[in-house]
């Protein structure tokens, strides 16, 4: 129906790279920080909203390719809205009714994720163009990458601010307090965001005007 | 079908393309209606057994009870007659009527197949076939509280609570002593931010509460000092312990702490819990000095 869909699509490998690395939601676009910096005060926090989104992420991305030919095209902004709040809602009945236990640990997180920027930009930026195998690789690869990003962010400032890792005490104080209030959640993002920069000028890539940063 | 990523179109659109569009939301709204309602239908009975499920097991651990003692649930419905506002209270045993100034109007003794029964439903359709109230009247539920008794004498009290918190209601158990010394708090349900209102749940919070009578609880306040590290020990060690014993070792810990103090970055959910602490007892309070000796 649209030269869009009869493009290649790209091999499994570059699209998990692409959302760890090359496009990482969190590092690289930059998307969905609101709720990344209010949750990943711990480890265990960043992982658990990480996990809800990566489900959320893959499920929303399926579906968004597996209906692209009869969504209407004016209006499909709102039908992505719908199909990821369907899928929050699914999810959040089902493990309450069925996996209490679970369900008491990662509700809070589920209940987080329907305005979540990253995974309708995955939904207009690439499900609608591309088959479901694909689709499906590439919410893989960016929940992954937005998974690895609390985990990172969770780790550092858990450190930083609190002195432990997974709750477990490593250093006997808290060396730096502000890392677990929301002013120090967007530092410890961009010192990484800095880090990834670095790491592209060490393998001798330019750096992409877009993350030299300040674009709102 | 046009490409999604349809060309830059400023031409106003169409009334075909308007009704498309109505039409389309329209359909697509209907549609995750239905497969959310029928989702809903699906797991709303596993969820609320777990959820009663729970609760009795806390109204357990909160009152700290032993074996023989017995667990009655009391309801409270208000029945507006016109201008008039009637209170009930469904023990186990009687039905209590009051009017608003707590003046007794009737009592009834609950039959045994209504105290017995475990669905909610059958209780309140009882009560408001009692309580016959007219086409222009309202009947509504609006709480229940748990009465703790060991040999006949009341034990303890598990008080049903909510508050408005940072995004929606906070729902909490109350355990008090029969002399409304506040036992502990537990939060039932709550939407508050990860890592930062729902830290309303962690001991080092709710336990700030605990050991208190109703007279400090009456007088707290919510300070934002940050919770003094070894008082924050002592309230994490509750956790592990009854509250008696913990508190002969804290009794003095607990008068040096009259004030709450509140989560960082979560002052809001801090505050809606201990206000709504505040709110329960002393409601609670005033409530059985007009119940109890109906009940």
């Amino acid at each position: 129906m649209t030269t869009a869909a009869t493009r290649t699509s790209p091999p499994v490998g570059t699209l998990l790279m692409r959302g760890l690395f090359d496009e990482n939601p969190v590092f690289r676009l930059a998307l969905s920080l609101c709720p990344a910096v209010a949750v990943t005060t711990t480890v265990k926090n960043g992982i658990m909203l990480g996990v809800a989104v990566f489900v959320v992420q893959v499920l929303s991305s399926v579906s968004a390719s597996l209906l692209k030919n009869i969504i209407i095209p004016k209006i499909r902004i709102p039908i992505f809205t719908i199909i990821i709040a369907i899928w929050v809602s699914v999810m959040d009945m089902v493990l309450a009714a069925f996996f209490p236990d679970l369900y008491s640990e990662v509700g809070l997180y589920v209940k987080l994720i329907v305005a979540f920027a990253i995974i309708i930009s995955r939904m207009e930026l690439f499900a609608m163009k591309h088959p479901v195998m694909p689709a499906f690789w590439d919410g893989f690869g960016m929940g992954l990458g937005f998974l690895v990003a609390m985990i990172l962010t969770g780790a550092l400032r858990e450190l930083l601010g609190s002195g432990s890792v997974f709750g477990i005490e490593i250093i006997d104080a808290s060396p730096l307090l502000l890392a677990i209030l929301p002013a120090g959640g967007f530092f410890t993002i961009g010192l990484i965001m800095a880090l990834f920069n670095w790491v592209d000028v060490k393998r001798g890539l330019a750096v992409k005007d877009d993350y030299k940063g300040c674009h709102g | 079908m046009s490409a999604p990523h349809a060309q830059v179109n400023t031409a106003p659109p169409t009334p075909r393309e308007m009704a498309q569009i109505a039409i389309g939301l329209t359909v697509v709204c209907l549609l995750a209606s239905i497969l959310l309602g029928g989702v809903y239908l699906w797991t709303e009975p596993a969820k609320a057994r777990n959820v009663a499920e729970r609760e009795q097991r806390l109204i357990g651990e909160l009152l700290g009870l032993s074996v023989d003692a017995t667990v009655d649930e009391v309801r409270r419905y208000l029945v507006w007659r016109g201008p008039r506002l009637e209170v009930f209270y469904l023990g186990d045993a009687r039905l209590v009527q009051l009017d608003a100034d707590g003046r007794l109007l009737a009592t009834a003794e609950v039959p045994a197949e209504i105290a017995r029964s475990t669905a909610n439903a059958d209780k309140d359709a009882w009560v408001e076939a009692f309580a016959e109230p007219g086409e222009q009247d309202r009947f509504q539920y609006v709480g229940r509280f748990f009465a703790g008794r060991q040999g006949g004498a009341p034990a303890g009290y598990v008080i049903e609570g909510e508050t408005i918190g940072f995004k929606t209601w906070i729902r909490f158990f109350l355990a008090v002593d029969p002399d409304y010394r506040l036992r502990g708090i537990e939060i039932i349900e709550h939407e508050e931010d990860p890592g930062l209102g729902d830290q309303i749940e962690e001991p080092y919070f709710k336990n700030q509460f605990a050991g208190r009578d109703h007279e400090a609880i009456a007088d707290i306040e919510v300070t934002k000092d940050p919770l003094p590290k070894a008082w924050r020990a002592a309230l994490e060690a509750l956790a592990e312990q009854d509250l008696d014993t913990w508190l002969r070792a804290h009794a003095a810990d607990l008068e040096a702490h009259p004030d709450i103090h509140a989560i960082t970055g979560a002052t809001i959910s801090s505050v809606a819990v201990a206000d709504g602490v505040k709110r329960a007892l002393a409601n609670f309070r005033k409530r059985m000095d007009l119940v109890e000796e109906h009940l």
